[in-house]
């Protein structure tokens, strides 16, 4: 559903890759070094822990066979000290063994050696999305909230009358009266918002009392 | 023809006969035929013997009497009578000399009737039997002229002897004329009582001859029956013998055939039993080799586990490398440099693999050669290929070599043992926590190379290490074991390397100056080939 991710989202997020192999770990990074803000990759649970304390993690991407360490047992560590950072484990193990125990540590996701560094990129997309996207809502909320109350209060209202009115088909279906039940507002007013709304066809009157709100029109302006 | 038929029927029915019966058959006829040939001549003689006695006791003696009697009438009474009338004698002697002999002629006359009458001289009971079972016929009718005559002479005898006494008496009374016409009579009668008694004597002689001719034919009877039995027992015997020593010979035949069938089945089995046999070590041989692949095949499954994780590694490595270009050139940051250095790493990589390719190639490559090589080497190759199950088993292997050994075999084999071992003594060390040592000496024992493969991992248990060698023996529940690896690790160090592969459990510094114990494998190998020597 998610073909084409925005990988630029990742730019920001930091991230902690632990794998023994030197060499996979260098290749990797190299990669990796091009899409996020900074890559702490390290050998050892004992060098990772360390750069939790230092430094701010977003992702920890994690082997689970480490040599003489496991990956799990590391989680298991951190989980302890209340940190919870999103986990991606990689290994070229698929043991039930390890799967339960990741399930049980809530890891985000496995992904099966050799990597994919597309796989690994859009699990890194589809983690840190979400926390991208509140901080997004966070944002316009808060422009909303600064356009309300350095204009019209009234006209902010109404407008978010009918956006959360809108039924599933964007469709919505009221009178100027049920909006002035709700919104105290003269009806000169409230026509001269609507024939806007409609001059710009963001809310067209379809039939008597139903309105089309159309998602497009508004992106266009 | 019939009579032939009949004795061929017999001789057939004795040939039919079992052995033992014929045997017995024979003994009888012989100790029979013997028993009747001694009981037969025992009767003989004593028959012919009791014979002899009767004739001489109831004859002869009797002629005797009676001769004497003759006699003593002749000399005592007829002479003295005779004397008388010569007057050359006294009457008195002459009467003392009458009186004697009339005394002696009645003693003997007497004597003469108890013989003569007696059954004390009556033929013997066998003799009768025999006489009467051969119906020899006994003249009976004689005895009444026997008795007539006694009676006649018992009579003259009384006649004579009462007028002889009148004539003594008369002599007495010296009557002469009287006395000597009496005893012209007395002549008369002395001579007709001779006669009689001659008459007796002829008819006792008769008689004797007689019973001598019966003697004769019971001897010639006897005999002959004897010669017959004899003659019996004889041809008897001989048919018997000539017939047993046939069945000596048909046996001797029966039993040469049956000697020869058993040999020749014997033979027939034998020559089965080589064919099976052959068969067998084929099939043993080819059993061996099929357990030698199957020792392969386990190991290579362990192998492949090696191989894969050998080259999982650069691998995982080279796609990031390959994957780092593609996402380079999306962004349009691929420079010379990036790709110079990721080719370079790509380039060790890769024959990184490789390398490791040709270490398992060369394992699984049949050498057929026997070739000289060091130990040393082929341990060290051994272990390099079992690197990865030891570091996942985070098992530590010390190697100490004494000596710098050479031997001549195939060095894959001798791998595939030391590999084998490693593999048991990983599986040993499975259930211990940490501290998991193998250690493997290399030294010079004597004339051979020998190869110590200790481990820490506890020994073998008592029931178990006497079977560790043998084919299918397995402790491994459905796991790796297929219980071949040992069986086939002494068939290759003990047929192929002419050495000797075997096990304990000791106590051995394995790695610290703690003394800890563990299974011990010990293999020696010939360090000059016998074969090679030989040929």
């Amino acid at each position: 559903m998610k073909e084409e991710r925005n990988l630029n989202i990742l730019n920001n997020f930091n991230i902690l890759y632990l794998e023994d192999d030197k060499s996979l770990l260098t290749h990797t990074k190299d990669i990796l070094d091009d899409f996020v803000a900074e890559v702490y990759a390290v050998n050892t649970s004992k060098e990772a822990l360390e750069v939790l304390e230092k430094e701010n993690v977003d992702v920890i991407i994690s082997d689970i066979l480490l040599e003489n360490e496991n990956g799990i047992d590391f989680l298991k560590d951190i989980k302890k000290q209340d940190i919870e950072i999103p986990t991606v484990l990689t290994t070229a193990h698929t043991d039930t063994k390890y799967l339960l125990d990741a399930i049980k540590l809530k890891v985000e996701n496995y992904i099966v050696k050799p990597i994919n560094i597309k796989e690994l990129l859009n699990t890194l997309h589809d983690i840190l999305y979400p926390i991208i996207q509140s901080q997004e809502i966070q944002k316009h909320s808060n422009v909303i909230k600064t356009i309300s109350a350095i204009t019209d209060s009234k006209q902010v209202e109404i407008v978010k009358y009918i956006i959360s009115n809108l039924d599933s088909e964007d469709q919505l279906v009221t009178s100027y009266s049920d909006i002035m039940e709700h919104v105290s507002i003269s009806k000169p007013t409230l026509i001269k918002l609507f024939k806007e709304l409609a001059e710009k066809k963001i809310l067209v009157k379809t039939s008597h009392k139903t309105y089309k709100f159309d998602q497009e029109a508004l992106d266009s302006i | 023809m019939k009579k032939s038929n009949r004795i061929r029927k017999v001789i057939s029915y004795f040939d039919n006969l079992p052995f033992s019966y014929k045997t017995s058959f024979l003994l009888f006829i012989i100790t029979g035929g013997m028993f009747l040939t001694i009981v037969l001549s025992q009767i003989a003689i004593y028959t012919l013997k009791n014979d002899f006695d009767i004739l001489f006791e109831k004859r002869t003696k009797p002629i005797i009497q009676l001769e004497k009697i003759k006699d003593t009438y002749q000399i005592n009474i007829y002479d003295t009578f005779y004397d008388i009338q010569q007057k050359t004698i006294e009457i008195e002697q002459s009467k003392e000399i009458i009186i004697l002999g009339q005394q002696l002629i009645n003693k003997n006359w007497k004597n003469y009737k108890e013989i003569a009458l007696s059954t004390k001289y009556e033929k013997s009971y066998i003799t009768k039997l025999i006489n009467s079972f051969f119906s020899i016929k006994e003249n009976d009718q004689n005895h009444v002229l026997q008795k007539s005559i006694i009676s006649n002479i018992d009579r003259k005898i009384a006649e004579l002897h009462r007028t002889i006494n009148k004539i003594v008496k008369d002599l007495e009374r010296k009557k002469f004329k009287e006395a000597l016409e009496k005893i012209t009579n007395i002549y008369f009668e002395i001579n007709s009582v001779n006669i009689y008694i001659t008459n007796l004597t002829n008819y006792d002689l008769n008689l004797a001859i007689t019973e001598k001719n019966e003697t004769q034919k019971v001897y010639s009877l006897l005999t002959s029956i004897l010669n017959i039995a004899i003659v019996f027992v004889f041809i008897f015997s001989i048919v018997l013998s000539v017939i047993l020593i046939n069945n000596f010979r048909k046996l001797h035949i029966n039993l040469e055939d049956a000697v020869n069938e058993k040999t020749k089945e014997l033979q027939e089995i034998n020559d089965y039993l080589a064919i099976k046999i052959q068969r067998e070590v084929a099939n043993s041989r080819k059993k061996d080799l099929i357990m030698f692949q199957q020792s392969k095949l386990a190991s290579l499954g362990e192998m492949l586990g090696n191989i894969a994780h050998q080259w999982r590694q650069p691998l995982g490595s080279l796609m990031m490398i390959i994957q780092s270009f593609q996402t380079k050139m999306e962004l349009g940051k691929l420079s010379f440099e990036f790709v110079e250095q990721k080719a370079n790493d790509a380039i060790l990589l890769a024959e990184n693999m490789s390398n490791t390719l040709d270490d398992f190639q060369n394992f699984f490559n049949p050498k057929k050669d026997k070739t000289k090589f060091s130990i040393k080497e082929c341990i060290e190759h051994s272990i390099q290929l079992s690197k990865y199950i030891l570091e996942k088993e985070n098992i530590k292997l010390n190697v100490v070599i004494a000596d710098k050994l050479e031997i001549y075999g195939f060095y894959n084999e001798l791998s595939h043992v030391i590999l084998n071992l490693i593999s048991n003594s990983k599986d040993a060390l499975k259930s211990k926590e940490d501290h998991k040592i193998i250690k493997i000496v290399i030294k010079r024992h004597n004339e051979y190379a020998r190869i110590n493969v200790y481990d820490n991992a506890g020994g073998i248990k008592d029931d178990v290490i006497a079977h560790v060698f043998e084919p299918y023996y397995t402790t491994k529940y459905k796991s790796a074991g297929t219980g071949i690896g040992l069986y086939m690790s002494k068939q290759i160090i003990e047929k192929h390397m002419d050495g000797y592969i075997k096990c304990k459990n000791v106590y051995n510094k394995i790695d610290s100056a703690k003394l800890e114990y563990g299974a011990l494998f010990i293999i020696d190998i010939p360090l000059r080939e016998k074969k090679e020597v030989e040929e």
